[in-house]
Order: C-alpha cells, then structure tokens, then sequence
C-alpha cells in the first residue's frame, strides 16, 4: 500500500448493532414508508367492482366482440364474471357444491349465454351480480367463517380480495383488448393484494413442488408492496436463503398470471433455481 | 451484482430491514470518516452515523436520486449533522464562559468537558483561520469570548446589526470551508 492510500476505517465495536437498534426503533422493520391507509375487504371488492363497471361503461358496442381471453370476447368475458359472481352467492347462503367447482368450467355456461345479447344488458346483469355479493357479505352471519369457492378456501374477507383481484386482472385484460393503458390499483387495495398473495405463497409452493424447507424474503417495491418472509415447507425462524425483489405492480401480474418472471424487474439473492421455483409458484395462484 | 441505489432505497421504503444492514455494511466507513473529519471525536462521529442512518432508515424517501449517489448523500447528511454539533457544542462553550465570567465562584468546567470542547473547538479554529479579517474577528469574539451581539459590535467598532449580519456570513462559510475539507479528503 502505498503512503497515499488512505488506511481503511475500523468502525468502533458495537456501533453496527447500536445504529441498527436505533433504526428499528426509530419504524419497525417490514412497516413501509408511507404507511399505507388499510381498507376493508368488502370495500375492496367494492372499489374494484367500480373501476371494472366504469370500464364496462365508457366501452363501444364494437369493443364487446373484441377476443379478450381463452375463446371469450368481452362479453363472453364479462358473463365468466357473473357465473363466479353466482358462485359466490351459492358459496354465501352455503351450498357445497361450488367448493371445488372448476373455476372456468363452472362459469362457462354463463359466459356463453351472454353471445347475441345487448352489451348493456350483460353488464347491467354484471352489476346486479357484484352488488348481490356485497348485499350477502354485508349480512353473512360470521364474516371470519371460510368460504370454500372453485377451489380455494379462504376467510370471506381474503375471498373478497380475491374477487377484487380477479376483477383487476380482467379489466386489464378488457383494456389490453381494446388497446388501452393499464390501470394499476391504488396503494391501499395493492397492499390487500399482496398480503393475500404472500399469504397464499407457501402452499402454492408446496403444491408446485418447490423443495423446503425454504425460507424467502418477498420485498415488492413501490407503494402498496412490503417484505415478507416466506416459510416455505418449514418455520419462520429459517434463515433466509433466498431473497426476491421486485415491482408490486409487476408481481401482482404474475400472480394473475399476466406476466412471466421474464417480465419482471427482478433482483435475486441466493439460489437461482429456488427463486424461480417461487416466482412459478405465485404465477400458478391465477385461477384465470 | 451489487444492486443499485434505486433498489437499495425501494427496499427500504418497503420496510426490508436486510437493505439497511447492507447499506450500514457497505457506506458506514465512509460516513463514519466524513463525521469524524469534522468532529476529531470518535464518540460523537459515532452518535452522528447513528443519526444518519436512523434518518435514512425513518425517511428513505427523503433521499432523492437525481441529487447525486447514496454514498454522497448520506457523507453530506453526515458533514451537516457533524457540522450542528460543532456549532451546538460552540454556543454551549459560549454560554457556559459567559456564565462563569458572571459567576466566577461557580465551579468550572469538568476535564472532561474541557477536552471534548477543546477537540471540537479546534477543529472550528482551523476553519475560522481561512476566513476573511472581519468575518473572522466576530466570530472569534462571540464564539471564542462569548460575546454578544452588542459586545461583539463594541469590541469590533461596528454596529450591531453589521455584527449580526458579518457572523451569519461567517457562518455559513465556515460551514463551506468544512464541507470543503471533508470533499477533499473524502
């Protein structure tokens, strides 16, 4: 080294543990800045409903016929969304039979049935649908009982996030149609979506198949995203051995299934493969 | 790959913890270094780096990009927080010889406190030097004799509101001159 290097500095022992003390004091870790307002689930799905019906409003009668998803166009499209909208009113007043319906098989008949109707006449049978779920939400006897509809098995307020979720990703496939920009949810509704999605990780991972115990740390940036860190096959006291960063919004499109891990704006810490294993099991939580 | 500050500051706003145990790991020096250049007091370029970070961590969004690098910003966070200490601890050496020449059977500052004032005082001194005649003169008479304003004014032959307004320049100068120091040896 020669006399001009400057020698390196030694931090003072303790001091690493100190400041970091400090920090965490000063705002806990994984609370973001700014904070974001919490919302309820039922107004959630409530404000989801809207933005998909003001979409349904401001569309041309031409843009109904438009190819939109698998072999459905718009409309046959907005009538998948009222058979899961009937679905749930079954899984509301109890009927069993829906629990593990198909998502799309189950529905098929009602999008179907939308072929040769007036545009306005399927989406006001589209929101009469979505506000009869608010009515029987708004009445449900236990609101933390769980819900078993097509499939999954959630607490009716994560089910409600999961219907928000599923109008949000559909909206976006109308307005793709119909070559329009993406919406992107406020901050509150993408905070819901992303706890769910975290929430639903793990055993999305385990029916994927990725290997455990594993332990990832999820940081979705932005407003609406925050850390999280994933247990998958063992406990949350695991060492974290694979980090994942990436958009909120980005991430939200790949649980939709809307957007490969290709797509995203990812930054990855640990093994590789295990975070792809990750991002295939959140894309596999679209029921589409 | 090292991610950049974009990412590092998003991850922190995200509340990911392991971002700022990063940062601290990879900046901290740096910071340390630029707070102890303005201090010479290893305790209190300690207390200052646990300022920053703190801040950082408590207000990441307060970092602005297009300003300029992480590591520059949280080095001039660190001059600044430095920088108030150096003044704070000024004014208290001021009070405090102004309290005793009112009160002369009090008893005196402890040696400890003589030496930590010293360390800081001395830093301040090597900077005030660099300033121009009259700047200097004020300074050294309100800071250094604990002068003031009116005191100062007598002692200088100037009026009081030009005492006033010389000290404001001098120092906001000689927060320059220590912000140019630390730059070059940084």
């Amino acid at each position: 080294m020669s006399a001009d290097t400057p020698q390196p500095v030694v931090l003072p022992e303790g001091l690493r543990e100190r400041v970091l003390a400090a920090s965490w004091q000063a705002r806990t870790a994984g609370h973001t800045v700014p904070q974001v307002a919490e919302m309820p689930p039922a107004e959630a799905f409530s404000r989801a409903a809207d933005a998909f019906y003001g979409l349904l409003c401001a569309l041309a009668e031409r843009d109904w016929r438009l190819p939109v998803l698998r072999d459905l166009d718009v409309q046959g499209l907005v009538g998948h969304l009222i058979g899961v909208e009937e679905d749930v009113h079954r899984c509301l007043a109890g009927d069993p039979d829906v629990a593990d319906a198909d998502h799309v098989g189950s529905t098929q008949l009602a999008a179907v049935r939308q072929a040769g109707r007036a545009p306005d006449q399927t989406r006001a049978d589209w929101r009469r649908a979505a506000d009869r779920t608010l009515e029987l939400v708004q009445t449900a006897a236990d609101p933390r009982a769980e819900m078993a509809v097509h499939g999954i098995r959630l607490p009716l307020g994560a089910l409600l996030i999961a219907r928000a979720f599923e109008l949000w990703t559909h909206e976006n496939d109308i307005l793709r149609a119909v070559g329009m920009p993406a919406s992107v949810p406020d901050a509150s509704m993408l905070r819901l979506m992303t706890e769910l999605a975290a929430g639903l990780l793990p055993h999305a991972a385990t029916r994927t198949g990725v290997p455990g115990p594993l332990s990832v740390r999820l940081v979705l940036t932005g407003p609406g995203g925050g850390t999280w860190d994933v247990a998958i096959g063992g406990g949350p006291s695991d060492p974290v051995a694979v980090g994942i960063v990436t958009d909120v919004v980005g991430f939200c499109r790949l649980v939709a299934n809307r957007a490969t891990p290709a797509e995203l704006d990812l930054y990855v810490t640990g093994d590789r493969g295990q975070a792809e294993g990750v991002l295939a099991a959140a894309a596999a939580l679209a029921l589409d | 790959m090292e991610p950049t500050d974009a990412l590092l500051v998003a991850r922190l706003a995200a509340g990911d913890d392991h971002a700022l145990a990063e940062i601290f790991d990879r900046l901290a020096p740096a910071v340390y270094s630029a707070a102890l250049r303005v201090l010479g007091d290893g305790s209190g370029a300690q207390d200052v780096v646990q300022d920053v970070f703190v801040e950082l961590w408590s207000h990441p969004d307060r970092y602005d990009l297009a300003a300029g690098t992480l590591r520059t910003y949280l080095m001039v966070l660190a001059r600044h927080r430095a920088v108030d200490r150096v003044r704070s601890e000024l004014r208290r050496i001021a009070r405090q010889e102004r309290h005793h020449r009112l009160t002369p059977t009090e008893r005196p500052l402890s040696p400890s406190d003589q030496v930590a004032a010293g360390e800081a005082a001395d830093v301040v001194r090597a900077a005030v030097r660099l300033l121009p005649d009259g700047q200097r003169r004020v300074v050294e008479l309100a800071y250094f004799q604990g002068l003031s304003y009116r005191e100062v004014a007598l002692a200088a032959g100037i009026p009081e509101g030009t005492a006033k307004s010389r000290l404001r320049l001098a120092l906001a100068k000689l927060e320059t001159v220590l912000d140019r120091q630390l730059l070059e040896t940084s």
